[in-house]
């Protein structure tokens, strides 16, 4: 793969033009919880970080048009997200030592302590 | 001193010989092999946000809280050094595939000190921390103290992981410092230049990986209390 056949200007437009979009969005970050989706802060905080790393993967990690690696991302990404859903959506709903537990068991003495709240 | 591959020779029985297979010069080879590192990263910073996703479901409202005691300006500027550096090691990639090394090696020098300026400011927002006694084993974090244990789980998590990501930006600049060398050396040319390349990359997954951090500590709780998963 020769990566030296390169448009010097037309890629270093699209740099400046990526860097202008994240920085869009970064404001966009700090406007949000007073802006739009107020109930919803960690939704879309998460959301806006997503289409940044989108923006930086395609174009600043040059992964746009190699899909073998894309493919090697997405299932890297699969795997971390199954975990996610198994440990979150199944295990800890379900956890069986809950009350005993130090993370999720009621407060010892002294310590001010909020009861779990399982979603 | 130039790039130069000098091929093995192997010799057979008969006392043939015949040149090895090299691998130098296969830049997706080392792309790829890059990139499988990089999945680690993923995996293990996926890890730590698992971790931290499912304490938060166990404390909500404590999380809100502390994530608005945090200082969103520090973290804001960070954010746009970060931003930016990975823009300039990107041109400095950029300039050293069309043949500029000088420009390349300002780029990669400016990258450098953008990532002492985060860490600079890292460095005084954990001190500011420490002074209202919130640390890793330190203050309002000892088991005994009378903070919300959502919070304690909370900042926690915060100094592990901005920790770890601050080490890994510890180690881009020892990895820009050894390319740097290399360039003067020659070892790095326009013609072999996955050092560069592989370094670069190593760059955008500190900045991506920053891209989660940031709004996941700073910003839920930029709303105050009322501000909803």
């Amino acid at each position: 793969m020769d990566t030296n056949t390169i448009d010097y200007k037309k890629e270093r437009v699209a740099y400046y033009k990526v860097l202008i979009g994240l920085l869009l969005l970064t404001a966009v970050t700090f406007i949000q919880p007073h802006l739009f989706m107020t109930e919803s802060t960690f939704l879309a905080q998460m959301s806006i970080a997503v289409v940044k790393a989108w923006l930086i993967i395609m174009y600043y990690m040059h992964l746009k048009g190699d899909s073998l690696i894309g493919v090697m991302g997405i299932f890297s990404l699969f795997i971390v997200a199954t975990f996610m859903v198994i440990i979150l959506g199944f295990d800890v709903p379900n956890f069986q030592y809950g009350t005993e537990s130090h993370i999720t068991g009621p407060a010892s003495a002294g310590v001010e302590h909020a009861t779990p709240a399982h979603h | 001193m130039s790039h130069e591959y000098i091929p093995e020779i192997a010799t057979d029985r008969d006392g043939n010989k015949h040149e090895v297979q090299g691998w130098q010069d296969d830049f997706y080879g080392g792309k790829l092999g890059f990139w499988l590192f990089m999945f680690t990263e993923v995996l293990m910073f996926g890890a730590m946000f698992l971790v931290l996703a499912y304490y938060n479901t166990l404390h909500p409202h404590e999380f809100i809280e502390a994530s608005a005691s945090l200082n969103r300006l520090l973290g804001g500027i960070n954010t746009v050094i970060l931003l930016v550096s990975a823009l300039t090691m990107g041109l400095s990639l950029l300039k050293m595939r069309v043949g500029d090394v000088k420009g390349a090696k300002l780029m990669i020098w400016a990258t450098i000190l953008l990532a002492i300026a985060f860490l600079v400011i890292k460095g005084f927002e954990w001190r500011a921390e420490y002074n209202h006694g919130i640390f890793l084993l330190h203050g309002e974090m000892l088991p005994e103290s009378g903070m919300a244990f959502g919070k304690k789980l909370f900042f926690g998590m915060y100094f592990t992981m901005t920790g770890i990501h601050g080490f890994h930006i510890i180690i881009g600049i020892g990895l820009m410092i050894w390319l740097l060398k290399r360039i003067n050396a020659g070892k790095v040319t326009p013609e072999h230049h996955i050092l560069h390349w592989n370094i670069a990359l190593y760059w955008d997954i500190v900045h991506l990986i920053w891209v989660f951090v940031f709004p996941y500590y700073y910003m839920i709780g930029a709303g105050g209390v009322t501000g909803g998963h």
